[in-house]
Parts: structure tokens; C-alpha cells; sequence
């Protein structure tokens, strides 16, 4: 069904008529059915759904990591299935920060250098200005004394932290979670939300957040949550017809 | 078990790529090694068995001067009671088709005691060794290798022209090697010695017979043993085998590197299965039986394949290794490989026994309490850098004791690879450490001044990986020193050749015999031909010489007998007794001067003395000086020819030709060429550039081989880095996936790996340049010395050196473009998904 509450006009991403499908042993499984969703600068929304419904995925296919059997991914306008993979790529690191469950730091990189690689990518600023602003990314989190230890010297907390600060630092217009809090404790987790939560109302991106937790969820603007590749409405509970 | 196994091994269909490398890895260097080894063996046994038919059972040879000895002296021996003895004419006889043979001419009615070559004397064919002159035994391999069958009718160029002779199949038992057989007159008239023999073959079995017999010869004819005769040729044709076999084993060295790298990974990458196996209770021993079992079939199937391999390859190896044999040492013909049961079962326990070794490590590592899947690749690379301490150390230790055998020159040839094996070993264990260090350079400092995240990322992850990175980058080093040091060795040597050849090679035109064709003494020029020449006025000097094995209290020796220039001192390369009267004293005084080579084998030096059997009989010479010379590898004493002969020379194998300063060197080649025409002895005219080059060309073919092993050992370090490139490529591919996730294009994953395989390249290139010269050194300055005896100068190879350095790199960025390809290609969810 569609997301009626977003334009699609000043939207930062559009999913329309989404299916993602593959060829596994036992025949052809459709992941995604249909998905329609759009998001607008600055708006937080949260998906939620129980393990295998299809909720990484959609945020794979957000970030043009994975490619759409079916349907359209906009992202600012521009048609994702209209791109070559490097103009994806292009696109993904000027306009998308991606969180991980995992944390997916580089383990060869400090936390400073992981979290100046976007803007080297980038390649929009070179030596001290670069350092400068990935330390400053880096104080965000909180992590300035921890700035030249590397991913394995840190908690799981503040390798989440890094991560954050990873996906900002270059101030994208969508910030893509994926279970963000996922590996932390209750504690922890608590704060890195929170300090997510800053981060993205700081630089005025759009959040779109997969998460187990419907209380994490209900602390974002709207809520859809997806049942076996079908996304329903925000806040429809689970069992409802999703059309 | 079998489940066990069947997890384990399955993960060949998942990953053939990685199987296929490692056993690639094996399959190069076993037939390298094999191939050597049978192509030596095949040549060894050739040799031998010339050895054999030459000598036969004789326990003794009479020898005489090197021009024969009157054929009387075998009867007079015969009648004063000698009954065990047999005369023999020999010598290498040239066919119509270029090729050359060995021809031993013997008496049929005296050989039976003595060898298979004319046994049977009631056999058809050997009786018409003395019925039919012209009739000589032909082996019949050669005849098969003609697809000819029975007697056939051969094309030889005898000392005085061209004869056709009955060549038929030897009789079982004789000649079945490389020897043609022919009745003592046909020799005779074939290799130009007519009424003379080279020796008489004696067998002496009573104590004291040998002292007797030596007291009934004529003066100027020699009792000496059999053996003394071929050791020198054996001892140096056995040196060349032993480099050989060096290079073949530096091989095999690599390929134990790649299969210790493609074990730890293939048992790293199967964390989860270890893990599972562990939760299940599966216990120590079955996990060690396991991996050591893949490495046993890693080993069965690469050593296999290497097997079929090596002997296809020896194939190509034997014709070079004879000719090589041949070109320096005795004319051996080899037609097929044949390899040995006991060499193959030799090659066979190698290569498994290899494999098993080089999985050791890996094995105990899997199935330890703390295995790989409780302490994780991070532990593993802890314990790398750490190890890399302890081998820095052992290095440190066995480069001090490799210096040391060298510098001290313990243990003649042998102790000379023992150290070579000591440095190479000691400086390849200094590398892991040295790589850490330079690849956190590379990430750091060299990174920070380029301010490139690819150079960091590049630096960071090659010295997180050390486990994998150093022992391909060692495998590398290795095979590039190798070359280097080959390129050191003969390059040095190829420049010590041309300058000896060009400072001595002092005549405008050389006369030679056409027909080079008879046995120790060599077809020669008449000795009137000196004074004739000297006369005509385009003519300012004539030099000659003749080389011919004498009789000496050293066993038979190579003499040169020089009638020389005037100035000739001043061109020869005097490394010792340089003295202005010289000359005078060699002229004067029985003196002679002798090659580096000579001096190092027998254990001469400037002074000493040395018994030399000349026509007048045995004298004692004097060594008045030490000179370089590359002609022999056994080495050579140089005599002025009248102070052998008593006076003027009946004959000589050269003549050297200055001209006049007035006169164009063409315009007495024309004239030499039309007076030659009316001469009866057949002479060519040759200038020394062609000498020159016939002999660099002789050079190049001796070292061919050096080079050929060069490349299949880089083909062995190539599949190193390969096989570590696509270790890391399958390791590190979550790593690629966050940085393809943050927004690295699939372009910049591919100049990330080309990055890494150059950086890798480029420390085994700079790496390799130390212990290639190293290896050069001790080859030229220890292992040359030992060998042959010869001295030359190191030069640093320019080219070579920036061609190695190329090679590495171009070699390390070759083998990355396959895991670059596939890389930028490789889709990231799943990659993301991998467990770190």
C-alpha cells in the first residue's frame, strides 16, 4: 500500500511497487511484495517486523546495495535502476550514511580514519580540513580520547558510536539503521539511540530505522512495519489486512 | 571418519580455485625437480657408461705422448710375457650429418678380458670387425633413433677425407651405449693414426705387477690408473649437476612456502566447520588426521600430476644437459629420459612428505584446545607478529653462521651451498619482521604526506594479514634473488669471458684443422707451415698452439703448447708470477705456467712442481706463474712448445696470423685461401671475432638451463601470490563490503588490491636485490671458486637488477588482477553478512 503521508515531490526517497526476489533451492523466493514507502528530509521512520520479513533487505534495495527485482527506489529524485553501479556508489556515499547492527567498521582503520573515510571517498576535502571534521564528527559521539584506537580496541557501544558518526560526518540527506542497537545492551543501546537520534536532528537527515523494538520505534515520527515482504501501514498492528 | 571428512572436503567444490592453486604450486615444483633430476641421472648414466666401454675392465692404461705411441711397443710388451693387455685407438669422429660420435678402436682377439665392446667374438658381426676393414659396431639405439634396421651404410669425415663405412648392430652385449666399436686398423685410418695407438688397456691383478710393468715401458710411455684418467671430468660434469640441482631445489623451497599458506588459510576459512566439530566433541586427533589427510591428498594429486609433468619436461632438459656435457667435458649422446623406480619413488615421498610438512603447522593449530575458531584470525595474526620476532632472531643467527662457513671456506662445494642455504634461509626469516615494519610505514608516514585512505587501507590490511602476506612476499624474494643471482654469476662470468677472450685472442686470423678427429692429440697442421708462413711479407708474426692430455705425476693432464707472439706476456692475464724475465725462464728452464682452474684443483701454487711426461721422456717443471683462463673447466698447463718437444713442432692445432702494418687483413685471408688450396692438410681460416662468438655461444648454451629454471621458479612465486592475493580476497571480503558500503567504487576496490599486490611486489623486488647479490657473490666467489677453480670479477648487473625489479612487481600486479576482477565484482549484502 502506499505511504500517503509523504509527496513524493520533496521526498529524499521514494520506494514504489518494490519487489526484491531470488532463486534459491527450492524455487524463486519473493522477499519484497509491492513495497511502496517515501520519506521526506528530515523525517524518522521506523520499520519493524519479525526476523526474515524483508525489513534489511528494503534498506539494501534504499541503498542500491541490492538491486530490485521489480518496482522503483528514488533516492532524491533520481531512479536508482537508472544507474550504472559506480553512479550508485557515487550516489550512496554523497547522499546515504548507513548504520549497521554489526557496526561494519573498517577493522585496519582507527576511529578517526574510519570515520574520515567517507569524506576521502569523497574526495571534497583533503588533509587537515578532513581531519578536522572527522574529530569533530568524532566529538559528537564522544569519542575524541578514542580517536586513534581501532575498531577491535573499542566496546560494542563505541564501535556503534564511530559507526554514527561515520554515517553523518559527511552530513547525507538519509541515514539508513539497520538494527542499530541490535548488538548493544539495554544501557548501551539506550544511549546510542539517543545520541542516533541527536545526530540525525542535528544534520537535518532523514532516518530510516530497522528495528526489532516497537519502543524504540514508537520514538520516531511513524512506524510501518513489514509481514512477509508486504509493508503495512504505520502503527497498523501485525495481524491487520495490509490492504 | 568419513563425515568428518566429507565436512572437511567438500569445501573443495566450494572453493576449487584455492585447491587448484595450491596443487598447482606442488605440480611446478615437483616437475621441476624431477625434471632435473632425471635430466642429470639420464646424462650421469650416459656419461658412465661411456666411462665404462671406454675403460672397460682394465685396471691400468699405458699411456704415451699425446700424438700416440708407435704400435710396436704393444707387441714388444706382448713378447716379453704382458698377456692381459689390449691397444686401443679412440676419439671422437665426425658423420656427415655434423654429429659426432665416439669411435674406440680395439683388437677384437685381446678385448674379451677387458669389455662388452667386442665381446662375443664367436657373434657374426664382431668377426667382421676383422674381416671386413670398414666395418665398425654401432649401438643399436642409434640405429633405432634412424628408424634404420640392420647394416646400413654410414658417411664419415676421417682425418684424411671421406669414407663410407658398414655400420651394423652390435651383438648383444656389446656396444649397447654410446660407443662405435671398429677393428684397431679401421680406427686407425679413420682418426688418422696409422702404426700408432693412444694406450694399452692392462689388466693388473698381482700386488707389485703395476711397479714391473712400469719398469718394462719405454721412456715417454706412462703406467697410470684407471679413474685418473676420467675424475677430473666426472668431479666437474658432477659440479655443473650439483647447480643444477640447487636451482631445482630453490623451487621446491617456494612451493613449500605457497603449500604452508594455502593450508593455514584453507584451514582458517573453515572456522565454522572447526567450531561445529569442536561443539560435537569431535576431539584433537581426528581434526589433526583430517587436515593432514587433505594435505596428503593435496600432496598425492600434486605430486602426481608433477610426475607426468616432470618427465615430459625432462625430456627437453636431457638434450641440453648432454650437449652442455658434451660441449665441456666427454661427447655423450642421450636419446630418451629414463627414469628410475627408486628416483620416481625418491620424487613421489617429496612431494607428499612436502606437503604433510608445510600442513603441520596448520593441522596442531586446528585441532588445538585454543583452536582458530575460539581465538579467531585476530589471535592468529597476534601470534604472527609475534613469531616474527622469534624468526628475526633464528634469522639473525643463521645469516652470522652462513657468513662464517663462507667467509671461512669451510668444507670445499658442499660447504658452499650449506652457506648459501644458511644466508638464503637466515635473510628470508629477517623479511616478516621487515615487511610489519615497512608496511606500517606505508600506512602511516607514506600514507599521511600522500593523504590517501587507499594507501593506509592498502599498508593496514597486508600487515593485518601477515600470516598471508609474508610468505608469498618471502616466496617472491626468493625466486627474484635466485634470478638476480643467476644474472650475477653469469653475467659476470659472460664479461669475464669476453674480456679473456679478447685480450688473448692477439692474432688478425687463425688457421685451424679442418677435420677436428682423432682422440687426445687432434688433427694438426704440419709444422713446416710456420716457417713457410713467416716469410711472406703480409705476414708479421705467427704464433701456434696445440692442446693435448699428457701424462703428469697428476694423472693425465691438459697441456697447451704455445709458440707465442713476441709480446704475447703482455696480453695474458697473469694473476701471479708476473716477472720481466719470465719469458727467458720459460724458454730457458723447464717452467711452465698454469690456469687459476689448474692451480685450484690440484692444490698448486706459484713455485711448486709438477712431473710432466714429454717426448724426452718425464721431467719436472717448475711453476713460474698463475694465469686466468675459461678454456677448460679442469684447467690447463701452459708449456713453450719447444721446451716439449726438444725443437721445432712436427705439427699444431693453430696457427695465429698478425699482419703487417701495410697489409689489409682481407687482402692475406685471400691469399691464405688461395695457398691453402694447393696444401694436402685441409685448414680453415677463421678471424677471432668468430671465435669469439663460437665460444659465447658454447657460454650462453651451458647457462641456458640456469635461465629456464629462472622462470619456472618465478612461475612458482606467481602462484604464490596469487594463491595468498585470493586468500586475502576471500578473508578480507567483509572488509571490502563495508568500504564498497561506504561508498568505495567497485574501480577503487581493484586499485586497492593492485595497491596491495604492487606494495607486496615491490618489498620482494627491493628485498630480493640484498640476497640476489648475496647469492651471486657466494655463487661466483665460493661455489665457482670450488667447482671450477675460476676467478672473475662481481660485477653489479644494471639491467638485471631494474629487470628483476620489474618482474617482481609486474609479476605480484599480474597475479592481482584476477582477485581485483573479482573483487569490484563481488556483491556486498552477502559479503556484509560474512562473520567477522
Amino acid at each position: 500500500m502506499v505511504d500517503r503521508m509523504a509527496t513524493p515531490a520533496s521526498s529524499v526517497l521514494e520506494c514504489r511497487s518494490l519487489g526484491f526476489s531470488y532463486d534459491g533451492a527450492a524455487g524463486t523466493a519473493d522477499v519484497l511484495r509491492g513495497v511502496d514507502l517515501v520519506l521526506v528530509p528530515g523525517e524518522r521512520v521506523a520499520i519493524v517486523g519479525e526476523s526474515g520479513s524483508g525489513k534489511s533487505t528494503l534498506l539494501h534495495l534504499a541503498a542500491g546495495l541490492e538491486t530490485p527485482s521489480a518496482g522503483q527506489v528514488r533516492l532524491k529524485g533520481v531512479d536508482l535502476g537508472t544507474l550504472s553501479e559506480g553512479e550508485r556508489t557515487r550516489l550512496r556515499r554523497n547522499q546515504i550514511g548507513i548504520v549497521f547492527q554489526a557496526f561494519h567498521l573498517v577493522p585496519t582503520l582507527t576511529a578517526l580514519e574510519n570515520v574520515a573515510l567517507p569524506l576521502d571517498l569523497m574526495g571534497r576535502e583533503r588533509g587537515r580540513a578532513l581531519q578536522s571534521r572527522a574529530r569533530a564528527a568524532l566529538a559528537e559521539v564522544g569519542l575524541t580520547d578514542k580517536a586513534d584506537r581501532y575498531p577491535e580496541q573499542l566496546s560494542g557501544g563505541e564501535q556503534q558510536r564511530v559507526a554514527i558518526a561515520r554515517a553523518l560526518v559527511h552530513r547525507p540527506a538519509l541515514i539508513l539503521a539497520d538494527e542499530p542497537t541490535g548488538n548493544l545492551d539495554s544501557v548501551t543501546g539506550e544511549s546510542v539511540f539517543r545520541l542516533l537520534l541527536e545526530q540525525v536532528e542535528a544534520t537535518g537527515s532523514a532516518l530510516l530505522m530497522v528495528t526489532h523494538s516497537d519502543a524504540l520505534a514508537a520514538r520516531l515520527d511513524r512506524t510501518a512495519r513489514m509481514v512477509d515482504g508486504r509493508l503495512l501501514k504505520a502503527d497498523v498492528p501485525a495481524a491487520a489486512d495490509p490492504a | 571418519m568419513i563425515l568428518l571428512l566429507k565436512a572437511w572436503l567438500r569445501d573443495w567444490l566450494r572453493h576449487p580455485l584455492q585447491r587448484l592453486l595450491t596443487i598447482l604450486g606442488v605440480v611446478i615444483a615437483i616437475a621441476v625437480v624431477l625434471a632435473v633430476d632425471l635430466a642429470n641421472q639420464s646424462a650421469q648414466r650416459a656419461f658412465d657408461r661411456s666411462m665404462l666401454e671406454v675403460a672397460g675392465a682394465a685396471t691400468h692404461q699405458i699411456l704415451g705422448p699425446a700424438e700416440g705411441f708407435d704400435e710396436r711397443h704393444y707387441r714388444d710388451l706382448r713378447w716379453a710375457g704382458w698377456r692381459d693387455l689390449a691397444p686401443i685407438v679412440e676419439g671422437p669422429l665426425r658423420l656427415e650429418t655434423g654429429d659426432s660420435v665416439y669411435l674406440l678402436g680395439v683388437d677384437p682377439l685381446a678385448e674379451a678380458p677387458f669389455r662388452e665392446a667386442a665381446a662375443g667374438f664367436g657373434e657374426i658381426p664382431v668377426q667382421r670387425l676383422l674381416t671386413e676393414p670398414g666395418t665398425v659396431l654401432v649401438p643399436p639405439a642409434w640405429l633405432e633413433a634412424r628408424n634404420r634396421t640392420g647394416e646400413v651404410e654410414v658417411t664419415v669425415r676421417g682425418v684424411s677425407g671421406i669414407y663410407t663405412v658398414s655400420a651394423i648392430p652390435a651383438p648383444a652385449g656389446a656396444a649397447q651405449g654410446q660407443i662405435w666399436v671398429a677393428d684397431i686398423a679401421t680406427a686407425q685410418e679413420l682418426l688418422g693414426r696409422l702404426g700408432r695407438l693412444d694406450r694399452i688397456d692392462a689388466r693388473l691383478q698381482r700386488p707389485g705387477a703395476d711397479a714391473e710393468l712400469q719398469a718394462a715401458l719405454p721412456p715417454g710411455l706412462e703406467l697410470v690408473p684407471v679413474g685418473a684418467r676420467d675424475a677430473a671430468a666426472r668431479e666437474l660434469a658432477q659440479a655443473f649437476r650439483i647447480n643444477l640441482t640447487a636451482m631445482s631445489l630453490l623451487a621446491l623451497l617456494i612451493a613449500v612456502f605457497l603449500i604452508y599458506n594455502t593450508q593455514t588459510f584453507s584451514v582458517l576459512r573453515r572456522q565454522q566447520v572447526l567450531g561445529s566439530l569442536h561443539l560435537l566433541g569431535v576431539g584433537r586427533n581426528p581434526v589433526l588426521a583430517v587436515v593432514l589427510l587433505e594435505a596428503l591428498l593435496v600432496g598425492l594429486i600434486g605430486t602426481g600430476f608433477g610426475i607426468l609433468l616432470g618427465i615430459g619436461l625432462a625430456q627437453g632438459l636431457v638434450g641440453q644437459v648432454a650437449r652442455t656435457v658434451s660441449d665441456h667435458f666427454f661427447v655423450v649422446t642421450v636419446t630418451a629420459v629414463e627414469p628410475r623406480p627408486l628416483a620416481l619413488a625418491a620424487v613421489f615421498a617429496l612431494g607428499l612428505g612436502l606437503s604433510v610438512l608445510a600442513a603441520l603447522a596448520p593441522a596442531f593449530e586446528a585441532s588445538g584446545q585454543r583452536s582458530i575458531a575460539a581465538s579467531g584470525r585476530a589471535a592468529l595474526e597476534r601470534r604472527s607478529h609475534r613469531l616474527t620476532g622469534h624468526l628475526f632472531l633464528i634469522g639473525l643467527l643463521m645469516l652470522a653462521l652462513g657468513m662464517a662457513v663462507a667467509g671461512l671456506g669451510w668444507g670445499d662445494l658442499i660447504g658452499g651451498f650449506v652457506a648459501l642455504f644458511l644466508l638464503i634461509t637466515g635473510f628470508l626469516l629477517l623479511l616478516p619482521r621487515f615487511l610489519a615494519s615497512g608496511l606500517k610505514w606505508v600506512a602511516g608516514p607514506v600514507a599521511d604526506r600522500l593523504d590517501s585512505a587507499l594507501t593506509r587501507l592498502a599498508g593496514r590490511s597486508l600487515e593485518r594479514s601477515l600470516s598471508r602476506s609474508g610468505p608469498a612476499v618471502v616466496a617472491l624474494t626468493l625466486a627474484l634473488a635466485a634470478a638476480i643471482g643467476v644474472s650475477v654469476l653469469v653475467g659476470s662470468f659472460r664479461v669475464s669471458v669476453t674480456e679473456w677472450l679478447g685480450v688473448t685472442l692477439t692474432s688478425d686470423l687463425y688457421l685451424v684443422p679442418a677435420e677436428s678427429a682423432s682422440g687426445r692429440g687432434g688433427a694438426r697442421l704440419p709444422g713446416e707451415w710456420v716457417s713457410l708462413l713467416s716469410d711472406w711479407p703480409e705476414v708479421a708474426s705467427v704464433s701456434t698452439g696445440t692442446t693435448q692430455d699428457v701424462v703428469s705425476g697428476r694423472g693425465l693432464i691438459r697441456l697447451f703448447l704455445l709458440e707465442p707472439h713476441a709480446d704475447w706476456l703482455e696480453h695474458l692475464p697473469l694473476v701471479a708470477g708476473s716477472d720481466p724475465d719470465l719469458d727467458q725462464r720459460l724458454q730457458d728452464t723447464d717452467a711452465v705456467l698454469i690456469t687459476e682452474g689448474f692451480a685450484a684443483h690440484q692444490g698448486l701454487t706459484l713455485n711448486d712442481r709438477i712431473d710432466i711426461t714429454v717426448p724426452a721422456g718425464s721431467r719436472s717443471f717448475a711453476i713460474a706463474g698463475i694465469y686466468r683462463d675459461y678454456s677448460h673447466p679442469g684447467g690447463t698447463v701452459l708449456m713453450r712448445s719447444d721446451r716439449y718437444h726438444g725443437g721445432a713442432a712436427p705439427g699444431f692445432h693453430s696457427m695465429g696470423l698478425r699482419v703487417g702494418a701495410e697489409t689489409a687483413v682481407e687482402a692475406l685471408e685471400s691469399r691464405l685461401a688461395d695457398w691453402l688450396r694447393d696444401r694436402d692438410a685441409a685448414a680453415l681460416i677463421t678471424r677471432p671475432e668468430t671465435i669469439q662468438r663460437e665460444s659465447l655461444e658454447i657460454f650462453d648454451r651451458t647457462f641456458a638451463i640456469t635461465h629456464l629454471l629462472r622462470v619456472i621458479t618465478l612461475g612458482v612465486a606467481f602462484v604464490a601470490i596469487l594463491s595468498a592475493l585470493v586468500a586475502l580476497q576471500m578473508e578480507r571480503s567483509r572488509e571490502y563490503a563495508i568500504l564498497r558500503s561506504t561508498g568505495l567504487l567497485p574501480g577503487g576496490v581493484s586499485r586497492l588490491v593492485f595497491l596491495q599486490a604492487g606494495l607486496l611486489g615491490l618489498f620482494a623486488a627491493v628485498a630480493a636485490i640484498p640476497l640476489g647479490l648475496g647469492m651471486g657473490w657466494i655463487l661466483i666467489e665460493v661455489i665457482n671458486r670450488e667447482a671450477f677453480g675460476w676467478r672473475m670479477d662481481v660485477l653489479l648487473p644494471g639491467w638485471p637488477l631494474a629487470e628483476n625489479l620489474l618482474l617482481g612487481i609486474g609479476a605480484a600486479l599480474l597475479a592481482s588482477v584476477y582477485p581485483a576482477w573479482r573483487l569490484a565484482r563481488m556483491p556486498v549484502v552477502p559479503a556484509l553478512r560474512v562473520e567477522s
